[in-house]
């Protein structure tokens, strides 16, 4: 899966040293925390968008707030998302979609 | 002594090297508190530890302003800037569920609010203290008769407004965020100086004081202009309007005595951490509040 963030695949920091492998690939996480988000946020666009694989996402927010912009072949889709301190979804909304 | 915002353990007074290193050594073990504390506060980039303690230094230096000033400055960054805390946007003009989610959290919260305050209480020697903290035990759970009832009560009344009956609120238990964070502040309480637990609890009286948006804060608690109309319920308007008008004076005061204490006892940079610790715990629980919003949501 193509992504933009080069630090954790969730916040992109470069803190911390968890491996975990997601959707057959082995990703690097500050925490955690972080993969536990991860797993719950590519679960929930999968569900909504009906796609069996994702190619790409791109993050963009902090705490305070994210979107992601996420590809499966040429269908496109867009959220917004936040997380409990959990690390569970709490707000999961569709911002727009090409699709 | 200087104190681990992330996890509270203590160093030697103004040893920011030391410090450094052991939040580069917890970060390096993927502790979630201390890469939070990192990323939020100081960089999400991996550093050595020698590079961060200039940051560290000025992160914590007073410069020449008050401790005062410093809590509500860090305070304001943490809730009210540019993207203010996700409860306080819900709470701007605010849903029956928000409201709820208010009322089945804080309930917990405020009762452990007595039990910290006790122990600075039981803490301190100095009188103006404990006259300070009987009076906002008073306000906040207590009350003051039947005219003035605790925001406790208020709060209580807000629900049942909403259609939710105080007994079913009062048998509820809280999200696990929730009782962490209360019991970190309870844990706090019981270990940490009295001054220190005096501004980590008390600072948080901040988020509804009306002043900080004349000091840098980008919106109010809520928009005042929910106080008046029927936007949301008269109990609801009563408990909003309470802690508007109480929590002004309830933080300034506190604020004012832990400045003149923690430099009288020589513990301000304790106090500054713990405050640190408390805001992130502070922050947490506002979380669940939206949590247990969602419950309640349509």
């Amino acid at each position: 899966m193509k992504r933009n963030y080069d630090g954790c695949a969730i916040c992109n920091s470069t803190w911390g040293n968890v491996w975990a492998e997601v959707e057959g690939e082995r990703l690097f996480f500050c925490c955690d925390l972080c993969v536990v988000q991860y797993r719950a946020l590519i679960d929930r666009i999968k569900q909504d968008t009906g796609w069996h694989q994702i190619d790409s996402i791109e993050i963009v927010g902090d705490r305070r707030g994210r979107t992601c912009e996420v590809a499966s072949g040429t269908e496109r889709a867009r959220f917004v998302f936040a997380f409990n301190t959990e690390g569970q979804v709490l707000r999961f909304l569709r911002a727009d979609s090409s699709r | 002594m200087t104190k681990c915002p992330a996890c509270l353990v203590g160093f030697a007074r103004a040893d920011f090297p030391a410090l450094a290193q052991h939040l580069v050594d917890r970060a390096e073990e993927s502790d979630p508190d201390h890469v939070r504390w990192l990323n939020q506060n100081l960089t999400r980039r991996k550093a050595e530890a020698q590079s961060l303690v200039p940051a560290l230094e000025a992160f914590f230096a007073l410069g020449n302003n008050t401790l005062t000033r410093w809590v509500k400055t860090r305070f304001i960054a943490k809730f009210f800037g540019k993207a203010p805390h996700p409860f306080v946007v819900a709470l701007q003009h605010p849903s029956r569920a928000t409201l709820l989610g208010y009322v089945f959290e804080h309930q917990h919260f405020l009762r452990q609010w007595v039990r910290s305050c006790a122990f600075i209480m039981a803490r301190t020697d100095r009188p103006e203290v404990i006259r300070y903290e009987l009076d906002n035990l008073n306000t906040e759970y207590g009350g003051f008769g039947p005219d003035r009832p605790a925001h406790y009560e208020l709060l209580l009344r807000m629900g049942e407004s909403l259609g939710v009956d105080r007994s079913i609120v009062l048998s509820t238990a809280p999200l696990p965020t929730t009782r962490r964070t209360i019991e970190q502040w309870n844990e706090m309480a019981t270990r940490e100086h009295w001054v220190s637990v005096l501004t980590a609890m008390h600072s948080l009286e901040l988020i509804a004081n009306r002043n900080l948006v004349d000091e840098g804060a980008s919106v109010h608690y809520f928009d005042p202009a929910i106080l008046s109309g029927n936007e949301i319920t008269p109990a609801a308007q009563g408990f909003l309007r309470e802690g508007y008008e109480a929590d002004v004076e309830h933080s300034d005061e506190a604020l004012a005595l832990a400045t003149r204490f923690s430099s009288e006892l020589g513990v301000v940079e304790e106090v500054q951490s713990v405050f640190l610790r408390s805001i992130d715990l502070f922050d947490d629980y506002l979380i669940a509040r939206l949590e247990r919003a969602v419950q309640f949501e349509a």
